[in-house]
């Protein structure tokens, strides 16, 4: 009984974060977004589903979503096997360095991004010398610069949750894949990958929930003309100032989020239970 | 995640602002950089100096403003607020905004009568005007423009800047570009071919105005719409850039300096309101940034009256599109604007 009560006196003041924070303000996006003139209408989401250009929008989201999530993994995953493989002094060094980049903020990082991939920037003049590209070339307002920049905000993220699941896969298990005859790529094909699923899958959610909702950087980089969901959802409550359609639109991010998260949650209870 | 962070921090902001200073305190917006820097020295440091109050200073454009004001109905935060779009008109109309007795501010009277004519409805007095025109960069450019006309004759390809019409002065250009192109107030849509002509041709757009000078220091650019103040602004950062009235007529976005209805420290308010419209901070204001004076006692060096549109007659000549049917359209337009710049 005390136990309990201990319990519950510690869960507590995260359950009124939880609540304050998160629960008060979905509930109230759930309300406003079935909010009409006279009384609740689906009329929001109506206006989202049933146009080319809203749809367009959202698909856009999600495509550029699970690319930056896919580029996070290839590039990630090595990266974090060689981190758990190097000596500890090592692997402090090759930490601080994939976490340094989140100590800046993320505005001024897309910002040294908008300076390597402009028009005079190291990159397209690099392409513009080896004659790869006409003279108006840039990187800049393209889907590339959104994928680029993106991939350098949340790779920390992929590294560190990889990490930390690759660091309680034992040693010996290669050790003995290799005794047994197998080569490096299938020791890591047939032994490293399938024990790190779970941390390659947490990684991957991560990275791909908050690509789908992140606004700076795609706004800042892909310029006005290529609109993610969250710019949209932005332009509604700033520009259009027609927040029961910006909350429509949150909500479908948000249920598109949950749907992703619903099969992982499945997939964890079924390793516990 | 970032969407939801920005409201929330700068609400968390305000608060945390609001609790820890004193009642000798006013909360104002400004629009950050250069701007934030002269109103600080031609507006904020004499009212502190005169008043001993403090000033808390949110930075926040227009939209942004109107859109924490609107959301802070029930409880605001600013004393007093700064649009440069016409959000004061539908402020007043929702009562977001305390009405002003020309009699409690010193300087009203030496106002230019549209400077100061809703002042009972809630609307603020202007206190400086942007005129929006044709920037152009005067080594570079294959052309010097002198009309609205030029910018859509295919002459400038990919190094013409346009401004999403999000942006107050980039709603502006916009409808004059519309206007010369043969639409009107009522019809905008060959304004919006007109636009997606131009991108076809490489026209790139820009939401905000450190972009257009990112444009023209880094990328090319040798041509936008925009405003007066904002050629100077680029002059000064080294560009050689020259502000041209387009003949077809210059489009005019007034500055005006709002009272919150419902807060406490309405006589400070007041007060920041009066030294905003005064002669000496109008001068200074057209002397930092080419801002166009709307206080008739204002006396300007030639230098400084050669960018602005200064004097009674100049005034007279500028073109203010109607905010209200601006505000009226403006969500159906932002969206047709979308859907037309959308890739």
């Amino acid at each position: 009984m005390t136990d309990r009560r201990e319990n519950l006196i510690l869960i507590l003041p995260g359950l009124l974060l939880l609540c304050v924070a998160f629960f008060l303000p979905i509930l109230r996006m759930l309300a406003l977004s079935v909010e009409g003139e006279d009384g609740r209408t689906l009329a929001h989401f109506q206006r989202f589903l049933g146009d080319a250009f809203y749809l367009g929008v959202l698909w856009r989201t999600v495509r550029l979503s699970l690319i930056i999530t896919f580029v996070c993994a290839v590039v990630g995953f090595p990266m974090a096997y060689i981190m758990a493989r190097s000596s500890a002094r090592v692997r402090l060094w090759l930490i601080v360095m994939v976490i340094l980049p989140l100590m800046t903020s993320v505005v001024v990082r897309t910002f040294g991004w908008m300076v390597v991939l402009s028009r005079n920037g190291i990159i397209p003049e690099l392409a513009r010398d080896m004659g790869l590209a006409g003279r108006s070339f840039t990187l800049m307002q393209t889907e590339s610069a959104i994928v680029i920049g993106m991939v350098q905000v949340l790779l920390p993220f992929m590294v560190l949750t990889i990490l930390s699941v690759l660091s309680r896969i034992d040693g010996r298990l290669e050790e003995a894949a290799r005794t047994m005859g197998c080569t490096f790529i299938q020791t890591v094909r047939a032994v490293v990958l399938p024990l790190a699923l779970p941390g390659i899958t947490a990684g991957a959610i991560l990275v791909f929930t908050l690509s789908a909702s992140s606004f700076i950087t795609p706004s800042l980089l892909g310029g006005s003309r290529i609109q993610v969901l969250a710019a949209s959802i932005y332009r509604s409550v700033t520009q259009t100032l027609d927040w029961p359609f910006a909350a429509a639109q949150s909500v479908i991010l948000f249920s598109g989020i949950l749907l992703v998260l619903i099969p992982y949650i499945r997939q964890q209870s079924r390793h516990r239970g | 995640m970032h969407h939801t962070a920005i409201p929330l921090l700068s609400a968390v902001a305000l608060v945390a602002g609001a609790t820890a200073v004193s009642a000798q305190s006013i909360t104002i917006n400004s629009f950050g950089g250069a701007y934030e820097e002269a109103h600080r020295a031609c507006i904020i440091d004499p009212f502190t100096e005169a008043t001993g109050a403090d000033v808390q200073i949110v930075t926040a454009y227009s939209a942004d403003a109107f859109a924490q004001l609107r959301a802070q109905k029930e409880a605001p935060q600013f004393d007093v607020i700064h649009f440069s779009g016409g959000q004061e008109i539908v402020g007043a109309q929702e009562g977001l905004l305390a009405p002003i007795d020309p009699a409690s501010l010193e300087n009203a009277d030496d106002l230019y009568d549209f400077a100061k004519e809703n002042l009972a409805a809630g609307e603020g007095p202007a206190y400086s005007i942007a005129s929006i025109g044709l920037l152009y960069n005067t080594e570079t450019a294959p052309q010097a423009p002198t009309a609205w006309k030029d910018l859509v004759g295919g002459v400038y390809g990919d190094r013409l800047v346009l401004t999403d019409i999000a942006n107050g002065y980039g709603m502006l250009g916009f409808l004059m570009i519309n206007q010369v192109s043969g639409g009107s107030i009522d019809n905008i849509q060959p304004g919006l071919d007109a636009v997606a002509g131009l991108l076809d041709d490489g026209a790139l757009i820009v939401n905000t105005s450190p972009e257009i000078q990112q444009e023209f220091a880094q990328n090319d650019a040798v041509i936008a719409a925009y405003a007066s103040d904002y050629a100077y602004t680029l002059r000064k950062a080294g560009l050689p850039v020259k502000f041209v009235q387009g003949v077809e007529g210059t489009p005019a976005s007034f500055i005006t300096v709002n009272l919150v209805a419902g807060r406490v420290n309405e006589e400070l308010a007041l007060k920041f309101i009066d030294i905003s419209i005064s002669k000496e901070a109008q001068e200074c204001f057209a002397n930092a940034l080419r801002y166009t004076p709307t206080n008739a006692t204002v006396e300007l060096s030639e230098e400084v009256a050669a960018d602005v549109a200064y004097g009674p007659e100049a005034v007279a000549g500028l073109i203010r599109f109607d905010p209200i049917t601006i505000e009226a359209n403006r969500s159906a337009w932002v969206d047709a604007w979308n859907r037309t710049i959308a890739r």
